[in-house]
């Protein structure tokens, strides 16, 4: 795939050089002039693109736990710690410089009960009973590790591999790579399950260096998700088709005139886009064809599980028409962020989460969708084995804990190690770039070789750091 | 970028050969090798330390090495460090004890053997270009063209006859050579809309169209340039490229995405710079060091905010670390903006394509390491200052008890802050907090600051979260009745200046214990020797040092970068098509000798950028036609094919609006637009010019995001232009166009009865610049006519005709004429 290596400079180059024809229904009432159509080809940057390799995984769904959740009371049990409950870190494990800077604080047992499930034996502690059943489908990856000491660059980095603004989010370079397999839909859609702004705001699914075409839509709450896809009601269908005929026909004699001037099409084109997107997301968004039995099986039938319930539920949707990347970001606003009361906001945040997760996994399976989609969880980072104020937890970038699952990924067992308490990963170590890389992998595209130039320079996704971890798919 | 690029390229049969190879040599690697590196080494050299500038985790990082030189040379263990290390030759590594026989004989044999790694041995390069030697310059690298220092090249004769200005014999030469020719002159209507919204970001005005295109005297157009450089809304224009090139924002970034509610008084500086035709050697000079330059002068404080414009993070308990990033930011922009090198790659290593060295990096930062940030009032005169007094010690009686008050409440909790100073920070900076002012060293005194910065934001500006609930209602009672009295706005701005006379020792990060301190200096291969900066009692003079450099007049690449960046805000693109890499791995000039030429009358002309873009405006290049020029040529040279991106310029380029032209014409031609010019900044939804609506890194404006508006986080050297279905729909359904649409209406829409041509004529002249034909008029008085049935009901009512107005009006802000510019 060389397509990566250069980076038209101009919409004019992209538009000469392109190939991809428009698929589809032609909007010949907008576009006006089959032959000028078909003359021009221009080029969809998000059409979808031959992977490096085979890829496991078509789209991706990342279950964004903000603002860190505990991996030493979920996932990664800790027998010393709680041995050591009240004691100061001994001075063997390395100290490290925390966000809230208790630095005295005394190490906090785990009030969790572990078992272990499926047959892998994974151990899920009694906040997460529905994912456990989904043990051997998930692998726990214990040892993670980031830059980010705080929320802002931890969600910085776990999106974009930098703790500094500024570059595209993995679902852009993803976008970018591998372009999208329905048009009508946008590449990549991120979901909240909160109005709360997520710590960095739009810019976690922004395209940063890279053209706006690849940055992540947000997928809103109510009757319109899309923003401003829908005919605002003052106006009218009829008032609007009668415009957009209007403005075809001002658009088409201006391009009449101007036909060394390609880039006009893709702006004639953008506006069928936008049609198409009119007519099908709709539908896409709509969970009224689910069975009751469907709903439930995600929790969208109570009050507790609705919200996330029925983003999950809509993440399968979408990925099903072939979009991309999903992102949905549960605890919106830092809601994991626990640095008291832990026990209190974990179990809350725990119980709204479960069972939707577990519902989507089980549901990708069924559908057979499973196989072909990653399905991630994972906050910014961890919490430290430390107490602060007495009863929560502070952020622990150094180790901490994702699930993956699908995409062949082999799950019903754990992969790596954080110390024995927890603090530090220890063996296996994966830094994000590790995991952005893995992911990249198992998506078809070499991290290397995925390239954006940049004023000059090869631009990665890994930041030319990281190595896939391969031994989740090999076992 | 330590994994970036392998270092050779392997032919095919080669690479053959070499991967049957690899898979037995792999399996010695894995089982034998590589445990040895992972025990004993990755610990210092790995992803976490890289002590001496090494890593041993890959081939490449090995073959590249550290401080010492490459690691490992395949085939000759006894010259290979790695080997020497593990067998105490010189150096000894593992330094606590030396590998039992058995391994150091695997790693000599490792090696011998050509030390395969994995696959990645059978890896081709990524790029194909070849990995630099570290440390290294060579002649060819110094023979790079914009390193030499420009010289005004003879102006060509050829376009005798068409030329207008000496840009054009340079671009007739070219033409010329590839057997390409010009186009025609555009017509009027055409010129002035180009103009226009070229110099000063808006469409024109009807009356100044029809005065153009009337104006029947032999210098009509020279004379609209004059108005147009002339016009204050020139320097609005200009100032936003600037303001991307240097990531100008006015909020922190980070989580809080604190506001900059002083950050204006800088983008009012640029304005009114750009305004005033101020020097663009002296406009650096301000920026870069305006205190140690021009210490009397209010607005060359103003200026250093240029060096105030990172990201920031209040709450960031990692201070050395945010320290150093604030640096490294300062650093990369300084290096893209005014030398148009990409310098970043080099923070880590010698960069592996660009000559330019790890020591050329924290060198150039180095001129940085004795600053200072404060916000410090700047008065524009001495009388405003006794005024703001004045009011100050008004407002000082007034407030007298009621500050006494709470201040008696808080007190004892700053107290608090007081006794357990830092103690949430690491023990680095505790100890800093702690020292007495006299005996923190420079960098120490920075640290210290920064963190003070951080500690009066949590601890002491909110002090008051931590009253009682009584108290707090107390203290909130009184709060708000000392917010009631108006407190006169402090004219404050953000700026630096240095610490003192010494600077914070730089080293290169990662290096060994007994690191030399890296002192200032220039990019080696530009080959001049190091300044000697001048240090006084407030300043290191280093910045004034490195400005000094910057501006000779004989620089090879600060008036190039310069003279570039206006090229390329006439023509989309630059001679440079990228504007902030003049290295090897940016693109070569398309007119290399007009660049030289352009950058000599530059300098000449005291650095002026009304100058330069008089040259270029007033050349009959830019006065090409863009529609219908690529025709054939005579000697049947189709310029579609020859050059299909235009950079030789046989004609205009099409060129779309960019996001705050898109927004600013739309408020001007729906006459909304307000003049207000400069202060603080105002939200999106105020009908001000978008370089004065509030910039936030964390949430931009939709509108002027999805037209690919600079994020004001990096430096921005070019816009991306993007076209999407986000946009078309924003366009199209989103209420800010539609109100606009509204507005637009109101102004061209006849009273009822009155004839309907006039307004559509109107709405035309706003919109395009132009009057409709009369195929035109017809078809937008017959779809009025339609929609005002549609948008009625059964009868035609007034609110129906509004409708169909704002409709017709909608359509024209959504059409390709009316967002591209000819």
């Amino acid at each position: 795939m060389s397509a990566h290596i250069e980076h038209p400079l101009t919409r004019r180059d992209a538009l000469l050089k392109g190939g991809a024809g428009f698929g589809g229904v032609a909007l010949s009432w907008l576009l006006g002039n089959d032959a000028r159509a078909a003359e021009a080809k221009p080029v969809d940057p998000l059409a979808a693109k031959t992977p490096h390799h085979k890829a496991q995984a078509k789209s991706v769904i990342f279950l964004f736990m903000e603002g860190g959740p505990s991996h030493i009371d979920l996932f990664d049990p800790k027998p010393l710690l709680n041995k050591l409950h009240g004691q100061k870190l001994p001075a063997s494990f390395k100290p490290v410089i925390l966000a809230m800077g208790e630095n005295d604080a005394p190490l906090a047992g785990c009030k969790r009960t572990f078992a272990q499930h499926g047959k892998g034996g994974l151990w899920f502690s009694d906040w997460v009973p529905h994912m456990a059943t989904c043990a051997d489908d998930l692998a726990v990856v214990r040892s993670c590790w980031m830059n980010g000491i705080n929320h802002s660059g931890g969600v910085c980095q776990m999106n974009t591999g930098s703790i500094l603004a500024g570059r595209p989010s993995l679902g852009s370079w993803v976008s970018y790579g591998l372009g999208t397999e329905n048009t009508n839909l946008p590449a990549f859609v991120v979901m909240q399950d909160n109005p709360t702004s997520v710590v960095n705001g739009p810019r976690n699914w922004g395209a940063g260096f890279m053209p706006a075409v690849y940055q992540g839509t947000r997928l809103g709450a109510g009757k319109e998700p899309i923003p401003n896809l829908h005919t605002p009601t003052a106006v009218g269908d009829e008032r609007q088709r009668q415009k957009l005929d209007y403005l075809a026909k001002l658009n088409q004699k201006h391009a009449e005139a101007r036909p060394e001037q390609t880039e006009l099409d893709a702006r004639i084109r953008a506006y069928e886009l936008a049609f198409r997107m009119q007519a099908e997301a709709p539908e896409a968004v709509d969970l009224a064809k689910e069975t009751p039995e469907t709903l439930a099986l995600y929790g969208a039938d109570q009050k507790e599980t609705e919200t996330f319930g029925r983003q999950c539920l809509l993440a399968r949707r979408l990925v099903e028409r072939g979009v991309r990347f999903v992102q949905l970001y549960h605890g919106a606003g830092s809601k994991w962020d626990s640095h008291s009361n832990l026990d209190k906001n974990h179990s809350a945040l725990c119980k709204s989460m479960d069972k939707p997760v577990a519902g989507l996994l089980a549901d990708l399976k069924r559908k057979g969708l499973l196989d072909s989609t990653l399905v991630v969880w994972g906050g910014e980072f961890g919490r430290t084995p430390m107490s602060e104020q007495g009863n929560g937890r502070d952020h622990n970038p150094y180790g901490f804990t994702m699930l993956m699952a699908g995409a062949g990924v082999k799950g019903g067992r754990a992969y790596g190690t954080t110390d024995e308490l927890g603090l530090h990963a220890v063996e296996d170590r994966l830094h994000v770039h590790d995991l952005h890389a893995t992911w990249l992998n198992l998506m078809g595209v070499d991290h290397m070789k995925l390239i954006y130039k940049h004023k000059g320079r090869p631009e990665r996704p890994t930041l030319n750091e990281g190595e896939p971890f391969t031994r989740l798919v090999m076992g | 970028m330590s994994r970036g690029v392998r270092s050779f390229v392997i032919a095919p049969t080669l690479l053959m050969l070499l991967t049957a190879y690899a898979v037995a040599a792999d399996d010695y690697f894995e089982k034998s090798v590589r445990p040895i590196l992972v025990e004993n080494c990755l610990r210092c050299h790995g992803p976490d330390k890289q002590k001496g500038g090494l890593r041993v985790d890959s081939r490449t990082a090995l073959l590249t090495g550290g401080e010492s030189g490459p690691a490992i040379i395949p085939g000759k263990p006894d010259e290979s460090l790695l080997v020497r290390a593990v067998r105490h030759q010189g150096l000894k590594m593992p330094p606590l004890k030396q590998l039992p026989d058995e391994q150091r004989t695997t790693l000599a044999k490792w090696v011998k053997d050509g030390a395969a790694w994995g696959t990645e041995i059978a890896k081709p390069s990524g790029t194909g270009q070849a990995v630099r030697k570290p440390g290294q310059i060579t002649d060819t690298d110094r023979a790079w063209w914009a390193f030499q220092k420009p010289t005004r090249p003879e102006v060509p004769k050829a376009g005798n006859g068409w030329a207008k200005t000496p840009i054009d014999h340079f671009i007739a030469q070219r033409l010329g050579a590839e057997k390409l020719t010009h186009a025609p002159e555009a017509d009027r209507h055409t010129l002035i809309r180009r103009l226009t919204f070229d110099l000063t970001g808006l469409p024109p005005t009807p009356p100044e169209v029809t005065a153009f295109v009337e104006d029947r005297s032999p210098d009509a157009y020279e004379k609209l340039v004059d108005r147009l450089l002339a016009s204050p809304r020139y320097g609005e224009r200009q100032a936003r490229a600037w303001l991307d090139v240097v990531r100008y924002a006015e909020s922190d970034g980070y989580r809080l995405d604190g506001p900059r509610t002083h950050a204006w008084r800088y983008r009012d500086y640029v304005v009114k710079a750009f305004n005033d035709d101020k020097g663009y050697d002296r406009f650096a000079k301000e920026q870069l060091a305006g205190d140690e330059l021009y210490p009397g002068e209010p607005d060359a404080r103003v200026a250093t905010g240029y060096l105030r414009l990172w990201p920031y993070e209040y709450n960031q308990k990692d201070v050395r670390g945010q320290w150093t990033n604030i640096q490294n930011d300062i650093t990369d922009v300084t290096a893209d903006a005014f030398l148009g090198l990409g310098m970043g790659c080099a923070r880590c290593h010698d960069h592996k394509f660009d000559p330019i060295l790890q020591k050329d990096y924290f060198a150039l930062q180095s001129f940085f390491a004795g600053v200072s940030f404060r916000d410090e009032l700047v008065f524009a005169s001495a009388a405003a200052k006794t005024d703001y007094e004045m009011k100050l010690a008004e407002w000082k009686t007034k407030t007298a008890d009621l500050r006494a008050n709470l201040d008696a409440m808080i007190a004892p909790l700053h107290k608090k802050v007081d006794a357990t100073l830092g103690d949430r920070y690491p023990v680095e900076i505790q100890t800093i907090l702690h020292k007495r002012p006299a005996d923190r060293t420079p960098g120490e005194q920075q640290l210290y600051e920064l963190a003070m910065r951080q500690i009066q934001e949590l601890d002491y500006d909110r002090a008051s979260t931590k009253l009682s609930k009584e108290r707090k209602t107390e203290y909130d009672a009184l709060k708000k009745e000392f917010d009631a009295i108006e407190k006169p706005m402090p004219p404050l701005a953000m700026v630096a200046r240095d610490l003192g006379p010494k600077a914070a020792e730089v080293v290169i990060p990662g290096g060994r214990k007994a690191a030399v301190p890296v002192e200032p200096a220039f990019p080696v291969v530009l080959g001049y020797a190091p300044p000697e900066p001048a240090a006084k009692a407030a300043s290191t003079g280093r910045r004034a040092a490195f400005a000094e450099w910057l501006t000779r007049k004989d620089h090879p690449l600060t008036a190039r970068v310069m003279v570039n960046r206006l090229w390329q805000g006439h023509f989309g693109t630059g001679l440079v098509a990228t504007a902030s890499d003049f290295g090897t791995l940016g693109e070569k000039p398309s007119h290399p000798e007009l660049l030289d030429w352009l950058a000599a009358e530059f300098t000449e002309k005291n650095w002026s950028a009304k100058h330069i873009h008089r040259l270029i405006v007033t050349s009959s290049v830019y006065r090409q036609a863009s529609v219908g020029a690529s025709k054939t040529t005579a000697a049947g040279r189709n310029p579609k094919l020859v050059d299909p991106d235009n950079r030789l310029l046989s004609r205009m380029s099409v060129r779309r609006l960019d996001a705050e032209q898109v927004r600013d014409a739309m408020l001007a031609v729906s006459g909304e637009l307000k003049f207000d010019t400069g202060g603080p900044s105002v939200p999106a939804d105020k009908p001000q010019r978008s370089v004065y609506t509030r910039v936030l890194r964390n949430t931009p404006d939709p509108l002027l995001a999805s037209f690919d508006a600079a994020d004001g986080v990096t430096s921005c050297a070019r816009r991306n232009i993007t076209v999407t279905p986000t946009q078309a729909l924003l366009l199209l359904n989103g209420s800010g166009t539609l109100a606009r649409a509204e507005a637009f209406a109101a102004r061209v829409m006849p009273a009822e009865g009155k004839n309907a041509p006039a307004g559509v004529i109107a709405a035309y002249r706003h919109a395009y610049g132009r009057s409709p034909t009369t195929e035109e008029a017809a078809d937008a008085i017959e779809f009025l006519r339609q929609q005002v049935g549609v948008a009625s009901g059964k009868a035609v009512t007034p609110e129906g005709r509004k409708k169909a107005w704002t409709d017709f009006c909608h359509a024209l802000l959504n059409s390709n004429e009316f967002l591209y510019v000819d």
